[in-house]
């Protein structure tokens, strides 16, 4: 079955005052739509995780909807942006491999600055937050990877990642 | 698949916790605040224009500094609609204002090109690069809270973004520029507080996006 709009939106509007069971109801007619919308934009390979992505989008965003205007609309325009974003870091990952291949030697002192700052922060983090972010986002492994690597399952190394990401947010900020 | 983004949607179901909703008149006043805070330090520095505190105002002063004061607000509201987006949106009130303040820079180039052809010196002089500094300076509150605003928000124009940041910003600041400038000629208003605005419009469109990336 496919939601109205009025029924997304009301839904949209319910999540924002915290209810939950809308809130999930919400997040399965935006999957489905999400499917439909990407599926047509992306190679099948990634298509799980681009809709997960903006998913997680559309979580963290949740505050920039207007109850008083359609949510398909909000929606399109972030899964729009989560697209061409997924598209730009495609291009620049292929453009930083050409490089290293091309430019080997690099002045490594950011990078082992950086490295030492990261690890204080993560002393802060779950172990299990820690290990998602550093398979993930730091070595640049896929979510199935880092899920056989350590263990958990792909959904949750996405959440531990969100998580971390937003605790160490939090951290920097403080 | 299925099941695996059953499991995401269940675990954002369970983080949920309640937010409020991003309100364009509650964007407005911060917009207003960083205005305000702008004018009252370049007035606390410099106190306010002869001929406004005798409530004797320049005309050329009065009308420029509202098409400054209109350009603010216009690209301001424009910039915090943003954080909101959704497909099909369209937001070109300020690219009007623009286009009805960028008649102050033309205005000034025809006045100092028309006084050439007469054989007239250039009334240009050298007397703005302190409404510049002060202007983006005072600017500067304006920009900090729109860029606040817009990384709550959820902008998918970035690019766009910034530019109006910077000009919401930059009029502001030449608005408040405006209230103590004692030069209410044409072409000082038109190249030195135009040149500000263009400024600050280049900084916002290139300092701003990567800051409202997520």
């Amino acid at each position: 079955m496919t939601a109205d709009e009025a029924t997304l939106a009301r839904l949209a509007a319910l999540a924002q005052h915290g209810d939950r069971t809308a809130y999930a109801a919400l997040l399965q007619a935006a999957r489905d739509w999400l499917l439909r919308y990407l599926r047509r934009r992306v190679n099948p390979c990634e298509l799980d995780d681009l809709v997960q992505e903006t998913l997680l989008s559309l979580h963290r965003k949740l505050a920039s909807y207007d109850p008083e205007r359609p949510f398909l609309p909000w929606l399109a325009a972030i899964a729009r942006y989560k697209f061409v974003d997924h598209l730009r870091l495609a291009y620049r990952r292929a453009e930083d491999e050409l490089s290293d291949e091309i430019l080997p030697a690099v002045d490594a002192e950011p990078a082992i600055t950086a490295r030492i700052s990261l690890d204080r922060l993560f002393e802060e983090l779950p172990p299990a937050q820690c290990r998602a972010i550093e398979l993930v986002k730091i070595e640049g492994r896929s979510i199935s990877e880092a899920s056989a690597a350590t263990g958990q399952s792909e959904s949750l190394i996405k959440v531990n990642i969100h998580r971390g990401l937003k605790r160490l947010a939090a951290l920097i900020e403080n | 698949m299925t099941r695996s983004t059953d499991s995401l949607i269940e675990a954002l179901a369970q983080d949920l916790a309640p937010v409020r909703p991003l309100r364009r008149w509650r964007g407005m006043a911060g917009a207003l605040l960083g205005l305000a805070a702008g004018v009252l330090l370049l007035l606390g520095l410099f106190g306010i224009r002869s001929d406004l505190l005798a409530a004797r105002p320049d005309p050329v002063g009065v009308v420029s500094a509202g098409v400054f004061l209109v350009l603010t607000l216009a690209s301001a509201w424009a910039a915090i609609d943003s954080a909101r987006p959704a497909v099909g949106a369209r937001r070109d009130g300020w690219a009007w204002s623009l286009a009805a303040a960028a008649v102050l820079p033309l205005g000034a180039l025809f006045l100092i090109v028309t006084g050439l052809l007469h054989g007239n010196a250039s009334p240009l002089r050298d007397n703005g690069r302190d409404c510049i500094t002060f202007g983006l300076f005072a600017g500067l509150f304006t920009a900090a809270i729109l860029t606040a605003w817009l990384r709550r928000g959820a902008p998918v124009r970035l690019g766009q973004a910034g530019l109006l940041t910077g000009l919401s910003a930059g009029s502001a600041g030449i608005f408040a520029v405006s209230l103590y400038c004692p030069h209410t000629d044409m072409v000082h208003i038109g190249i030195w507080h135009g040149l500000a605005v263009t400024i600050a419009a280049v900084l916002g469109r290139l300092i701003v996006p990567p800051l409202l990336r997520w």
